[in-house]
């Protein structure tokens, strides 16, 4: 069954995959590598008074339950809202389906103090789901929208001849088509409550990055702080095992651009007004009502904006994050290409980036620190700020860039080869082009993260260079919100370009990204 | 057309790869200070530029929480670029003391503070004061404590606020360990948190609520008060007030910096740390942060008392740089 794909048939990875995807490991383990060896410093009886004590296990199940309520909820929620976009026939749809992907640009400390702001007494662990599951729906909505577009519809087409109606279509076509994206998706969601510090701690609630944090600022005590960091690598290592598991293999056998047809849509009106009023609804909690909170912060109390501090700020953090996505993107492009070739060394790279990603930003800016400080050209450089970003979400990308080649149809690969095209040639003119909607929307997703980035650039920025992103913690630091809310609102709208361009249907079928 | 667009957002990266590594070769190499500063720009910039202008001296400052940045020094050891470490809070600079990673100081600038705001090693000295305080609606407290150990009665119950992951709570609370002792001090934390004491995150956060009206009384620094107020744009209906003379409750921490062994320019760092204690720098700092100086009698915050009628504890701020102790005893009561 496996063989269906092109990635089942290259029997052999080339050189520069192999070369490539061993860098992106060796990367990935840095962070595991500092870890291990801070570790090692601590004292037994350090040791286990942290793991014995009865707070370790309430932190614990906090984490564990926490983590998984925000990603079934945010799971259903992006499903809905991506199945929404793309089948019903809404007003203004394009711009909608950028829309619902902005709220991730908006950085979880901004977004809960807005609400903090709006709601007295907003906290605790109802709060910190209501935000994590709005902040973590985009990976869902993101992933999901790329799979359907790049969904064989011809199979759509079948099923409605056969007279299926609309569940069972979905239940029977649709899902098993794009189910593996959204596992891919739920797992970013997963990974980003582990890792999130800016909500849970404004909210009060006790998870495993919390308690990490404490104590470094508590007791500076780097080895114990590791300790608690490796629990929390052991938990990702465990969630990403389930999603792994819930992969399937898929039966593609064709998909070219004479068969792709988006369905016919539904057009009817309460539908339709079901449809925007949900959509209008996420938007509203996710987007408008933080923005609009922000905004209102600003005026409130509004002070003179430094326009050349903004200006230079927006610079600084588009190409600090574009060069970090373009890094990302080069070391999981080889990642996600062997690993859907089922290559060893490709699982074990896509593994590492992934667990690495639910440590907190302060974790992975100290190994950096550890590894950097000692290369005075490289350290507190634009590149190792870049690597550093590209280091941190990485993982946003690599699971898109596996499902998209994991898809391409192996009759297209036999064309290419029959028409006698080498391998690298059928590569960059047929895998590249088809796996292209998935490979634009991770990037995308490692860009918004990066330039929201805060811990780990305060940490490996050249001085004095500013993004938006630590602008804005300058301000909000010392309880400036109204000073800190035109470059968290500038954030949003620079995101926006990009979130816009990648997601831009092409004209006339609204289906963009997946000619040929 | 996708594929377009994939190579047009390659192209765009690789210029801007392009443009960043020229950028970043320009900014790399210079003869300047470095200096790591958990203090927020707003409030030391002003005064670094004014000893730039001074001196001629080019500062480069690395901003970033006072305890982050202490751990990054940490990591960094003996490669440190940095040459001044300026931090919020005492602990951190016990930190990097208790690592060896600060130079000794001249007895000259020790000698501007007393000795118990500056290192035991005469490695670190403090440069502002900052007093614990319990924030309050006036409107709604008529009657004040004079003591924590009234924060724990049923009139005060659900009207609380503290902000227990907080260095500078977690200083209060070793404070009290010294003085009290770990069980006395888990008592006071066991019988506040029955009094149904409301958790926050920040300082800023318990005199916002006060103001909000969602609690009464809140466990603070001083300067938050100003600080919250400012950041409104408004007059704040919240006051200060000071538990009667030697309570733990009316501590005081510093603010302070001291010099790295890794330190390129370390006369430079000296005439700055000189700078930033000289007479007339305190006063100015005085007026613009609202905190206490160390060095003269006479300057101290609009509306409260001089930092030597402050009835405050004798506390040792080198404790402050293990909170381990005080962690285990506020996660063994359930407050973090």
């Amino acid at each position: 069954m496996s063989q269906e794909g092109w990635a089942r048939r290259q029997s052999r990875p080339s050189i520069a995959l192999l070369v490539a995807s061993t860098i992106a490991l060796l990367a990935a383990s840095l962070p595991l590598f500092y870890l291990f060896r801070r570790a090692i410093d601590a004292e037994i009886s350090e040791i286990s008074l942290i793991l014995f004590r009865s707070k370790t296990l309430e932190i614990l199940a906090t984490t564990l339950g926490l983590t998984a309520a925000v990603t079934a909820l945010s799971t259903l929620i992006g499903l809905a809202l991506a199945w929404t976009l793309f089948n019903i026939d809404l007003p203004f749809r394009s711009a909608l389906q950028a829309l619902v992907i902005l709220p991730v640009a908006i950085p979880s400390y901004v977004f809960t103090y807005s609400w903090i702001s709006l709601i007295p007494g907003f906290k605790g662990l109802w709060a910190a789901l209501f935000v994590l599951v709005l902040a973590t729906t985009p990976y869902i909505t993101l992933t999901t929208l790329a799979a359907l577009r790049r969904s064989d519809w011809s199979t759509y087409e079948v099923a409605q001849t056969l007279g299926l109606n609309g569940l069972q279509i979905f239940v029977r076509v649709t899902w098993p088509q794009i189910k593996n994206s959204v596992a891919a998706g739920s797992l970013l969601s997963a990974l980003y409550v582990l890792s999130d510090f800016g909500a849970i701690s404004l909210l009060g609630v006790d998870t495993l990055t919390r308690a990490i944090e404490n104590i470094y600022r508590g007791s500076f005590d780097r080895s114990s702080a590791s300790i608690l960091a490796l629990i929390l690598v052991a938990i990702s290592a465990l969630v990403i095992r389930l999603e792994e598991r819930s992969r399937q293999r898929l039966h593609i056998i064709k998909s070219s651009n004479r068969i792709i047809k988006r369905a016919k849509t539904n057009d009817k009106l309460k539908v339709k007004l079901i449809a925007l009023f949900g959509i209008g609804s996420y938007l509203a909690l996710g987007l408008a009502i933080p923005l609009f909170q922000l905004l209102s912060i600003f005026l409130a109390n509004s002070t003179s904006i430094n326009y050349s501090l903004l200006f230079k700020a927006s610079i600084s953090t588009l190409i600090a994050a574009c060069l970090g996505a373009l890094i990302a993107l080069t070391l999981a492009l080889p990642v996600g290409v062997l690993s859907a070739q089922g290559s060893r060394l490709g699982r074990v790279s896509d593994k590492a980036i992934l667990i690495v990603h639910a440590l907190p930003g302060i974790v992975m800016g100290l190994a950096l620190v550890s590894f950097g400080s000692s290369i005075p050209w490289l350290y507190q450089s634009l590149l190792l700020l870049s690597f550093a970003y590209a280091l941190l979400f990485m993982a946003k990308a690599v699971g898109s860039v596996r499902s998209s080649v994991d898809r391409v149809p192996k009759n297209l690969i036999e064309i290419s080869a029959t028409l006698g095209l080498p391998k690298s040639a059928t590569f960059r003119r047929v895998v590249i082009p088809l796996a292209t909607p998935g490979l634009l929307s991770g990037t995308l997703l490692v860009l918004l993260a990066a330039m929201k980035e805060l811990p780990a650039t305060l940490m490996l920025k050249p001085i004095g260079f500013e993004t938006l992103a630590t602008q804005m913690w300058s301000y909000s630091s010392i309880f400036r919100f109204n000073e800190a809310a035109p470059y968290a609102l500038l954030l949003v709208l620079i995101a926006a370009i990009p979130t816009f361009l990648i997601n831009r249907p092409d004209e006339g079928d609204g289906i963009g990204g997946d000619q040929i | 057309m996708a594929l377009k667009r994939l190579r047009f957002i390659t192209l765009a990266l690789a210029l801007s790869l392009g443009a960043s590594l020229l950028t970043g070769c320009a900014s790399q190499k210079s003869e300047s200070l470095v200096i790591y500063s958990g203090r927020s720009e707003s409030f030391i910039s002003p005064f670094l530029n004014q000893f730039t202008a001074l001196t001629g001296a080019k500062l480069d400052v690395r901003y970033g929480d006072s305890a982050a940045l202490a751990a990054q020094l940490l990591e960094e050891g003996t490669n440190s670029p940095a040459d001044l470490f300026i931090s919020q809070d005492a602990g951190a600079l016990g930190a990097i003391s208790e690592a060896g990673l600060f130079a000794q100081l001249d007895q000259q600038v020790l000698d501007r503070v007393e000795d118990k705001y500056r290192s035991s090693r005469s490695d670190w000295v403090g440069i502002t004061g900052r007093a614990r305080v319990f924030a309050y609606s006036p409107e709604r407290v008529k009657n004040l404590p004079n003591s924590i150990d009234q924060l724990t009665l049923p009139i005060y119950r659900s009207k609380i606020g503290i902000a227990p992951t907080n260095s500078s709570f977690q200083a209060f609370i070793t404070a009290l360990i010294q003085s009290r002792g770990e069980a006395a001090a888990a008592n006071w934390l066991e019988k506040l948190k029955a009094n149904d004491v409301k958790l926050y995150e920040k300082n800023s956060q318990i005199v916002a609520a006060i103001d909000a009206g969602e609690i009464d009384l809140g466990l603070v620094n001083h300067y938050y008060l100003w600080e919250v107020s400012k950041a409104l744009g408004r007059e704040i209906a919240v006051a200060n007030g000071f538990f009667a003379p030697g309570d733990t409750g009316n501590m005081i921490n510093v603010a302070g910096a001291g010099i790295l062994k890794t330190a390129t320019n370390s006369q430079v760092s000296l005439d700055l740390l000189t700078y930033l204690l000289n007479d007339e720098v305190q006063r100015e700092f005085v007026k613009a942060t609202y905190e206490y100086s160390l060095v003269l009698t006479d300057a101290y915050p609009v509306g409260l008392p001089p930092l030597r009628e402050i009835p405050s504890p004798r506390v040792d701020l080198s404790l402050l740089a293990n909170l381990s102790k005080t962690q285990a005893l506020l996660i063994k009561v359930g407050l973090i």
